[in-house]
């Protein structure tokens, strides 16, 4: 089992802006990968995805990656 | 619950912490920069709000090709100054701000969240995990060598002598 990233590194706010922590969390498409994949808890599963569909609609990371 | 607690403190401080994320067109000099960010910081002032930190607008690769449609004429974008300014408002006024920034033809597009006071930035809270790592490790360190140093003194030095005498 993996552990919540998150909570092991003292992340308490999942910012937009980090876009080198968000990029973890996405396959090469460009998707947001699977609550099963990421081992995250639901909690921070859902705060992940905002930021991510923040950092998208700031052009920050892509709808779409080829 | 947590929501009534919230609003519980709303009433009370009538202000809560808000930030606006914002790209300015790629069209702008650099020189402008600076005036278009400390403008809009004295947006933010002129309603009420007090500034907590923020970050002057660089120049960004955007992941896709914005488009901004300027008096008829549509604009694409593929790069764009990202800066963003956190505050504390009081709720009612940043509707207002909301208005005043969809207007400014400068701004491409921007982005208006709830947020916490406390600092959220990677760069930073990366160096803090570190650390809190470092300390742990040092520190069960530490607490092994205490209860060891005994036991790993004789040791060693017999370990020397051993070597010495060869």
């Amino acid at each position: 089992m993996k552990q919540d990233y998150f909570s092991s590194n003292n992340i308490k706010y999942i910012d937009y802006k980090d876009i080198e922590i968000l990029k973890k969390f996405l396959n090469p498409n460009g998707k947001i990968m699977s609550h099963k994949r990421t081992g995250v808890t639901s909690k921070n599963q859902r705060a992940l995805t905002m930021a991510v569909k923040r950092a998208r609609f700031m052009g920050l990371l892509p709808f779409v990656a080829k | 619950m947590k929501e009534m607690e919230n609003k519980a403190e709303n009433e009370g401080t009538d202000a809560r912490i808000y930030e606006v994320g914002y790209i300015l067109m790629s069209t702008i000099p650099e020189e402008n920069i600076s005036a278009i960010y400390s403008n809009l910081k004295e947006l933010v002032n002129s309603l009420g709000g007090e500034i907590v930190s923020d970050e002057m607008p660089r120049m960004i690769p955007l992941a896709y090709t914005m488009v901004k449609v300027v008096q008829n004429i549509r604009h694409k974008f593929d790069t764009g100054y990202f800066g963003w300014i956190k505050f504390s408002m009081d709720p009612e006024k940043v509707l207002d701000l909301k208005k005043k920034i969809e207007l400014d033809t400068n701004i491409v597009r921007s982005l208006i969240l709830k947020t916490v006071k406390e600092n959220t930035v990677a760069a930073k809270r990366f160096v803090r995990g570190d650390i809190t790592r470092r300390k742990t490790f040092s520190a069960k360190k530490e607490g092994e060598n205490e209860t060891e140093q005994p036991i790993n003194k004789e040791e060693i030095d017999k370990e020397i002598d051993a070597l010495v005498t060869v």
